[in-house]
């Protein structure tokens, strides 16, 4: 008991000897990667999508989590861990781009509405909101997404894909609120012409 | 949803979808949806092409050992 207590006043008094902070920062950090890789799938999911292919998105998520891993630091306890990641995988997939050195593509001109493909639809199908729906393949719908100029579709993936609400998808890209609200809802009209283009050469093809 | 009720009703259908309308702009749309077949038709619509787009990015499978892989590889390098 007296041992106890000797120990707290230590403790309270004076800086706790090296051995303990190493271990509790070992501790702390094992913990953080263990939280992290939690979210790794997630990751992946959206890398896929950023990048277009499923090696690029295991590269990306990698090098994510390298970063994160020598950061982990500056990440805040109890804050959004999935947006924190998301931004970093965000960050080195710009780098990625720019080392490539793709530039990203112009803003296309869209005066589609958002009702656009369901009338597309509907001039072929009396049920556009059944029927269609089910027409529209898994590969329609992956290579449309793909086909979305860089900044509207990271966007799109981020919310519709990786369930990032609109603030979190501005704290991730480093862009205002109304600029996610904007490039969303362009990208998803975007979307669905490129949805659109697809459904109907399909249905020429079959 | 002044002059043209379905108009009003376009412009709020992506924010309606994504939660984000105000209690009186949700409830607006909502009396509309209710009372106009045009709209509603394509609210079904909208609301399963986002489930379709969601399933199918959702449904990618993650490689084999993905997630021990990276612990390994990250673990490495700490």
């Amino acid at each position: 008991m007296l041992l106890l207590a000797d120990t707290l006043v230590e403790m309270a008094s004076s800086e706790p000897p090296p051995g303990v902070v190493a271990a509790s920062e070992a501790r702390d950090r094992a913990r953080f990667e263990d939280d992290a890789l939690g979210h790794a799938e997630h990751l992946y999911r959206i890398a896929v999508r950023l990048t277009g292919g499923r090696q690029s998105a295991e590269d990306l998520v990698q090098e994510t989590y390298l970063r994160a891993f020598r950061a982990w630091r500056s990440y805040r306890p109890g804050t959004n861990l999935a947006a924190w990641l998301a931004t970093i995988m965000r960050n080195a997939n710009l780098d990625e781009l720019r080392r490539q050195s793709r530039r990203p593509v112009q803003e296309p001109l869209d005066e589609t509405g958002d009702y656009y493909l369901y009338n597309r639809l509907a001039e072929t199908s009396p049920q556009p909101q059944d029927e269609v729906l089910a027409r529209l393949s898994g590969t329609a719908i992956v290579s449309a997404l793909g086909d979305l100029p860089p900044n509207f579709r990271e966007v799109v993936v981020l919310v519709d894909v990786g369930d990032f609400s609109y603030a979190d998808a501005a704290g991730i890209l480093g862009i205002p609120i109304g600029t996610v609200m904007s490039r969303l809802y362009r990208g998803r009209r975007l979307l669905k012409r490129a949805l659109a283009d697809r459904a109907e050469g399909e249905v020429v093809s079959a | 949803m002044s002059a043209d009720p379905c108009r009003g009703a376009e412009s709020m259908m992506q924010p309606y979808l994504d939660r984000v309308l105000t209690e009186a702009e949700t409830s607006r749309i909502e009396v509309h949806l209710r009372d106009c077949a045009y709209c509603s038709d394509r609210y079904v619509f909208e609301r399963g092409l986002r489930s379709v787009v969601r399933e199918c990015c959702c449904d990618e499978p993650v490689p084999a050992g993905f997630v021990e892989r990276l612990r390994r590889r990250c673990s490495d390098q700490a």
